[in-house]
């Protein structure tokens, strides 16, 4: 299996087939029990400086509740060593539309809004790698419409992103390819001609 | 280097703002000092033989709030796994995590100390640089097994139910050590025995300290 740079792959499957685990092996927080991850041709279990290249968004918000919402950019800024994170995090805050909101802790602030500064905070050392998982889950059709301008301009700028979804337009605005997860079987989806029957290729399986 | 300090700066922030541990940490090690000492009537002579257990048997229950929640913060929304995806080494995590206990134990210590003195009728400022010595090592000993193990029992998805029962068997010899160092202080024998203690408890927070730097990498493995 394997995502190009500029290549943005949509990861399918029903609740519970394996699309968060999938995306955390991806992302070297969980070991497979068989198998490896590469990054740019290196072990992705290796050095940790190699986690530079990875930006994550989850299901959680993965925002300490104790710091403000500019204090989780700042303190992800410092920790992935960006020149300038102050203002780094000032940027995000206001690309995602909360700038006025950067001093309140993220107990005070809607879910979408927590979501929003999550995916900011993934995107904060403006990685090469990209994994999502729902990512739209939570946010406002402005949130979406940001998220969606925004993985459309990484994707441009040669990012490859992973993300999953439920969401076939989605699928359609934003996957170059799908994958799907059946049964602990990997599938890329292709699909030949308009109205056609996905067809499947099986690429990996658990056991 | 700079990542350690960013987590610890983080870390005593968070704990500044919540003040969910420490008040609690004072607060249960002055119950268990009062209740120790106001309920056991002994002789001077006795209460310096057993000043020290007393003590570090109080400062380790109520440390073992801190190490418990050392890794609380991180297992709150998911900030543990933020915290793996970071590019910064284990170890480096486990000393900023270290770090903060240790710093936790010497704000309990400054109290517990002098409480116990004052409460058992012994001269503190008689013993005050033993008693700073001992607990300058004791601390860093303490600290280091409290958050290896917090950190696994965070990497295990569970939360800080037993911990105080996994840590206990490995701290005696640093709490029997440090039992032993200030009842030799309180009774004015700084002889060659009481270097030996402390040598000893020197020598546990060395390999307790390189132990959960090495080991931390494994026991946060998912």
């Amino acid at each position: 299996m394997e995502i190009a740079a500029g290549e943005t792959v949509a990861l399918r499957g029903g609740n519970g087939a394996g699309k968060t685990t999938l995306l955390r092996c991806l992302a070297a927080i969980t070991h497979p029990t068989r198998g490896e991850v590469w990054w740019f041709g290196q072990p992705a279990y290796g050095d940790p400086a190699l986690r530079r290249h990875v930006g994550m968004v989850a299901h959680e918000s993965r925002l300490y509740p104790h710091l403000t919402l500019r204090e989780n950019l700042l303190f992800a800024g410092r920790m992935y060593g960006i020149d300038h994170p102050a203002q780094r995090a000032d940027q995000l805050l206001a690309d995602v539309g909360l700038a006025e909101h950067a001093e309140r802790l993220p107990t005070h602030v809607s879910r979408g809004m927590a979501q929003r500064v999550a995916v900011a905070r993934a995107l904060v050392h403006e990685p090469p790698i990209l994994l999502l998982d729902e990512p739209f889950a939570g946010l406002d059709a402005e949130g979406q419409a940001w998220l969606t301008h925004t993985l459309v301009t990484m994707r441009e700028a040669g990012c490859a992103i992973c993300f999953t979804t439920h969401d076939e337009a989605q699928v359609d605005q934003l996957a170059d390819r799908t994958w799907e997860l059946r049964c602990g079987r990997l599938y890329e989806l292709a699909t030949v001609l308009p109205y056609d029957r996905p067809r499947r290729r099986e690429l990996a399986h658990a056991a | 280097m700079a990542a350690f300090w960013w987590i610890v700066h983080k870390d005593l922030v968070s704990e500044f703002r919540s003040r969910r541990v420490w008040p609690a940490m004072l607060l249960l090690g002055i119950v268990v000092a009062l209740v120790f000492s106001l309920q056991v009537e002994l002789l001077a002579e006795q209460k310096q033989q057993i000043v020290g257990g007393l003590l570090w048997l109080s400062v380790f229950f109520a440390g073992a709030m801190v190490f418990d929640r050392s890794f609380a913060a991180e297992r709150d929304e998911g900030c543990w796994d933020g915290l793996k995806l970071l590019p910064v080494s284990p170890g480096a995590v486990f000393l900023a995590k270290w770090t903060v206990n240790v710093l936790a134990l010497a704000a309990l210590e400054s109290l517990l100390i002098p409480l116990f003195f004052v409460l058992s009728d012994l001269p503190l400022a008689a013993h005050a640089w033993q008693l700073a010595l001992i607990a300058a090592l004791a601390s860093p000993g303490l600290a280091a097994v409290g958050t290896l193990v917090s950190g696994l029992a965070t990497g295990g998805g569970k939360g800080g139910n037993g911990l105080v029962l996994v840590v206990l068997p490995l701290v005696i010899p640093v709490l029997l050590a440090a039992a032993e160092c200030t009842r030799l202080a309180v009774a004015q024998q700084i002889d060659e025995a009481w270097w030996r203690w402390l040598q000893l408890l020197g020598v546990f927070a060395i390999v307790f300290i390189t132990a959960g730097t090495l080991l931390f990498e494994y026991a946060i493995e998912d």
